[in-house]
């Protein structure tokens, strides 16, 4: 016998309360002072006789309750003998495909090495195949036909996904407590380091599994390209940037040719100079792109044993720049000149600035517009309303701005949220008002830098009651607030943007929040990177509080050969889309935006570096029970012994033990029926 | 009013004055009777004028109807001498609540005190436990109530109960017939209680009995089995909370009912007062069965 976690036996010394309680305390009886004794008879041997019984068992409750409490802590457990024969145990056999093992012929070798571990297997023998990349995928139920363990491993791909370890250790804990059976694990793979979970305990095995590492490959240097940084849209193609960076794993200092290639042509190649197991930068300038959705990708010059790693994926979009609708009465007129200017500024110039009066605004087709502002409007004709509602719910942005004008209304317009108040910052109080509280991860608030410096004279008190507050001022008055109606969205901002009720537009932080706002915006539904690492998942609907689409369009997945990854059901129901290997997905989301998703291998696959060997021994020696346990390749046939747990008995005992004590106790401090009638006689 | 004369509440004024003044005017006030006018002060009779007799005692009234000279006769005109007898033995300091037998026995005596010098009646106090700790010697002189509330402030508890002594002593200084008043928890065999005080009784005095007990001493509460220590002599006993729920109740009760009928055989007023009572409705029921008579 034994225990697993011996340190909690020290609550053994608990068992001292009840002694304290019952042994000691009673014999501390403070006398209770009573004017005269003289109706009082001697009754002590009766009633101390009847006591001690009492305490005694309830003593030896409580003692035996602390007792089992402790041991219940400490986790006893005996050793059972069993037989390590043909079928008391089972053999896994892990052939891992993550993206590495397309390096060279790791794959292959690792097939061959799973293969060796099941013709070891003796008939009758219980064995499993598992194949091992982001996921532990089962390729055979645990089975005695070794002909379908062949067969399984025989058919095994390889992946783009990363291999994790840690994944691994837990699909075999749940396989032993599931079989209750010990497990003798056949792991094939190139025992990657990065494949190592953050953890060590992560990579725990339940005791009586026993690893068996098949290491496959060799270190080698290898080259890749770590990463693409393009942007998502292209405006003006002579003012792009496109940074790539090239990384060598276990390399020497090298020169390697960078090529850029758009929809399968080269467009420019450059040289780069990669230090010693270091990292070297390269930047194209111009991307001669066509409009709509095109195909890039980086290369590098092959020459090491994973050339699938030798190029990088990723895609633009050439679009024109797009007209936001800028509705305004004329009673702000700098607000639009403000407003243009910082869209203007902006660096990539995907907006121009349309001004539109509200009459006009309601006439004209709002879908062709990526956002709307509306400027301190005061009332809303009714039918503009109505539109930028249902423009909003299909999947469009308003920026509204609040000002004097909106002082009178009850609620803000397509926000739909109560005002409460207008603030001034009159002279006798505060003469401004500052922003002290902002949501710095917010898309649009990320480079506003809290806003500093900026003076607020006069804004609109709203009331969030569905919306989320990005900005707070410091007197607790929300500035931005964002809310999602429909696919659509729309933020507030409780001021306005001239310069009248507030000096915003005069600071640094008006063009980054204004370019910021309109990005997000402008992108439309949840604006998700092109650039996407394997086993990412695309958003292909926003998801309700009910998990389902209310409107019920279809969402479409292509990939790069045009075919439909998505069946009629998962096209009408599916949220989101697990991106499981390289290459292009075209993506149609729920509200109809269209993007061109490029998915790369994850690079932390192309560091080929093995785990050390102490790792590997510290990982085996997890799931050892004792030293004389090992075997060899396919599992000896010695007798072992296996703990047992005594946890769920004692769990049990200790269950009825505490019933027994509350029904003892209960007997014991119930008032008596003599004590109960005056009781009663006061009552009544 | 009668959230003020709380036995708690009492104890949370500060004078013992304002305690009796509290208790008694109230009191009075709500039997519908003038606080200046004694129960002493009612009429009795007309009775002829005679030269010679005090002319401040005609009733002009009756002399302007008939124009004949009629004097009004009182009842009690002349004063009765009271004497209060507060026992401060230790088991006085009992109690099962915030205020102990003592504490309610000093607003008792302070409140008879109180309407005795309403009534102008001499009041006297003995304070004693088993010797005589105090005595004010009963006077209708100026000042008497504060001398009295004084004696009665500076009451504290002292040894074992002994009556035969401070009877002894009242006998000594009782000259005159009048009311004696003996407040106490009776811890003792009530033949003994009667034999002491019985002899007062003989001179002509009206002895009432105010057998003060906390609601603890009649139903004691005890759960477990406890070690109970006597107040008065110290000595420990344990009891079993079978006996004290079962017989120690009859015993109480016989013993009351003892003491009850003993006091009643030997002419004796006997009246129990429960401390957990509001004072003033302890007092009205004593005085109702005494008819009004203090």
């Amino acid at each position: 016998m034994g225990f697993f976690a011996p340190w909690f036996l020290a609550g053994l010394a608990a068992v001292g309360i009840p002694i304290w309680v019952h042994l000691l305390k009673r014999h501390k009886t403070d006398p209770k002072p009573f004017p005269s004794l003289m109706f009082f008879e001697q009754r002590e041997q009766s009633s101390v006789r009847h006591r001690r019984l009492d305490y005694l068992l309830l003593f030896a409750l409580r003692a035996a309750m602390i007792i089992l409490l402790a041991l219940l802590f400490a986790n006893p457990f005996i050793r059972r003998p069993i037989a390590a024969g043909g079928g008391n145990k089972i053999t896994v056999v892990a052939v891992d495909r993550s993206f590495s093992m397309r390096a060279g012929n790791r794959l292959q070798q690792a097939k061959d090495e799973a293969l060796k571990a099941v013709g070891n297997l003796k008939p009758g023998d219980q064995a499993q195949v598992i194949a091992l990349a982001g996921t532990v995928q089962a390729l055979t139920q645990v089975v005695t036909d070794p002909e379908q363990l062949r067969a399984a491993v025989v058919a095994i791909q390889p992946s783009d996904s990363r291999a994790s370890f840690g994944e691994l250790a837990r699909y075999l804990r749940t396989l032993a407590d599931a079989q209750k059976l010990p497990l003798d694990v056949h792991l094939a793979s190139d025992l990657q380091k990065s494949a190592m979970p953050p953890g060590f305990a992560d990579l725990r095995v339940n005791p009586g599994t026993t690893l068996f590492f098949h290491p496959v490959g060799d270190p080698a240097p290898n080259w890749a390209v770590e990463n693409v940084v393009a942007p998502r849209r292209v405006y003006d193609t002579k003012r792009v940037h496109l940074q790539a960076v090239i990384a060598g794993y276990g390399t020497p200092a090298a020169k390697r040719t960078v090529t850029l290639v758009l929809n399968g042509r080269t467009l420019q190649t450059k040289t780069v100079d990669v230090p010693a197991n270091g990292r070297g930068q390269v930047e194209f300038l111009g991307l001669d792109a066509p409009y709509g959705f095109s195909r890039g990708e980086v290369r590098i010059d092959g020459g090491d044993v994973l050339p699938n790693d030798d190029r990088f994926l990723f895609s633009v979009e050439r679009a024109d720049p797009r007209k936001v609708m800028f509705v305004d009465d004329g009673r702000h007129p700098r607000a639009e000149l403000y407003f243009r200017a910082a869209v203007d500024s902006a660096g990539d110039g995907a907006f121009t600035v349309e001004d539109q009066r509200p009459e006009s605004a309601a006439a004209a087709t709002l879908s062709s517009y990526p956002f709307i502002v509306l400027s301190d409007l005061g009332n809303v004709p009714q039918q503009l309303e109505n539109a930028l509602q249902n423009y909003v719910r299909n999947g469009g942005s308003v920026l509204v701005a609040l000002g004097p004008a909106a002082a009178v209304l009850p609620r803000v317009p397509v926000l739909d949220e109560p005002i409460q108040a207008s603030n001034y910052a009159g002279r006798e109080g505060d003469r401004f008002l500052s922003v002290t509280d902002v949501d710095a991860g917010h898309p649009a608030l990320r480079a506003v830098d809290r806003f500093t410096g900026v003076k607020f004279y006069q804004t609109i008190r709203v009331n969030p009651m569905k919306s989320r507050v990005l900005a707070r001022m410091n007197d607790g008055t929300p500035l931005v607030m964002e809310r999602s109606i429909g696919e659509g969205k729309v933020i507030a901002f409780a001021s306005t943007f001239d310069n009248v009720a507030n000096d915003l537009p005069l600071h640094a932080s008006w063009v980054p929040f204004i370019s910021q706002t309109a990005l997000y915006l402008g992108g439309g539904g949840a604006e998700q990177p092109v650039n996407l690492p394997v086993d990412s998942y695309v958003e292909l609907r926003a998801a309700n509080a009910s998990g389902n689409d209310a409107s019920g369009a279809a969402a479409e997945v292509l990939d790069a050969d045009g075919k439909r990854l998505l069946s009629l059901e998962e096209s009408v129901k599916a949220t989101n889309f697990l991106l499981d290997r390289e290459g292009y997905f075209e993506i149609k989301t729920a509200s109809g935006r269209r993007s061109l998703i490029a998915a790369h291998a994850d690079r932390r696959e192309s560091d080929l570096a093995p785990i050390p060997k102490e790792t590997l021994d510290l990982w085996k020696g997890t799931g050892a029970v004792d030293t004389s346990s090992t075997g060899g390749a396919g599992g000896a046939s010695t007798d072992t012994e296996r703990p047992w747990p005594l946890w769920p008995y004692i769990l049990l005992l200790l269950l009825g033990v505490a019933v027994a004590e509350s029904v003892v106790a209960n007997r014991y401090l119930r008032p008596s029926v003599q004590e109960k009638e005056p009781l009663k006689r006061e009552a009544a | 009013m009668q959230r003020f004369l709380d036995p708690m509440v009492l104890a949370g004024i500060s004078g013992l004055d304002l305690v009796a003044q509290t208790v008694v005017d109230g009191f009075v006030a709500g039997l519908h009777r003038s606080p200046d006018f004694g129960f002493s002060q009612e009429f009795a009779e007309y009775r002829s004028y005679n030269p010679g007799d005090d002319l401040r005692h005609v009733d002009w009234n009756v002399f302007a109807r008939s124009e004949k000279m009629y004097l009004k006769r009182y009842r009690g005109e002349t004063n009765c001498q009271v004497s209060i007898l507060l026992d401060a033995s230790r088991s006085m300091r009992f109690t099962s609540h915030k205020i102990d037998k003592l504490e309610y026995a000093r607003f008792l005596t302070a409140s008879l005190a109180y309407l005795a010098s309403l009534q102008r009646d001499a009041a006297g106090l003995v304070v004693f436990d088993d010797d005589v700790k105090q005595f004010v010697p009963p006077s209708t002189r100026q000042g008497q109530l504060a001398r009295l509330l004084h004696a009665i402030e500076k009451a504290e508890v002292g040894a074992r109960t002994d009556y035969a002594k401070p009877f002894a002593h009242l006998r000594e200084f009782l000259h005159r017939r009048g009311l004696i008043v003996c407040i106490s928890d009776f811890w003792e065999k009530p033949q003994e209680v009667i034999k002491t005080i019985a002899p007062l009784r003989y001179h002509g005095n009206e002895v009432v009995l105010f057998h003060l007990l906390d609601p603890e001493e009649i139903r004691p509460k005890v759960k477990y089995p406890v070690l109970m220590e006597d107040l008065e002599t110290g000595d420990t006993i344990e009891v079993s909370p079978d006996y004290v729920a079962k017989e120690y109740p009859a015993k109480m009760d016989a013993h009351m009912e003892e003491l009850r009928s003993e006091a009643k055989s030997n002419g004796l007023d006997y009246f129990m007062i429960d401390t957990s009572r509001p004072l003033d409705a302890a007092l009205r029921e004593y005085l109702a069965i005494r008819g009004g008579r203090m």
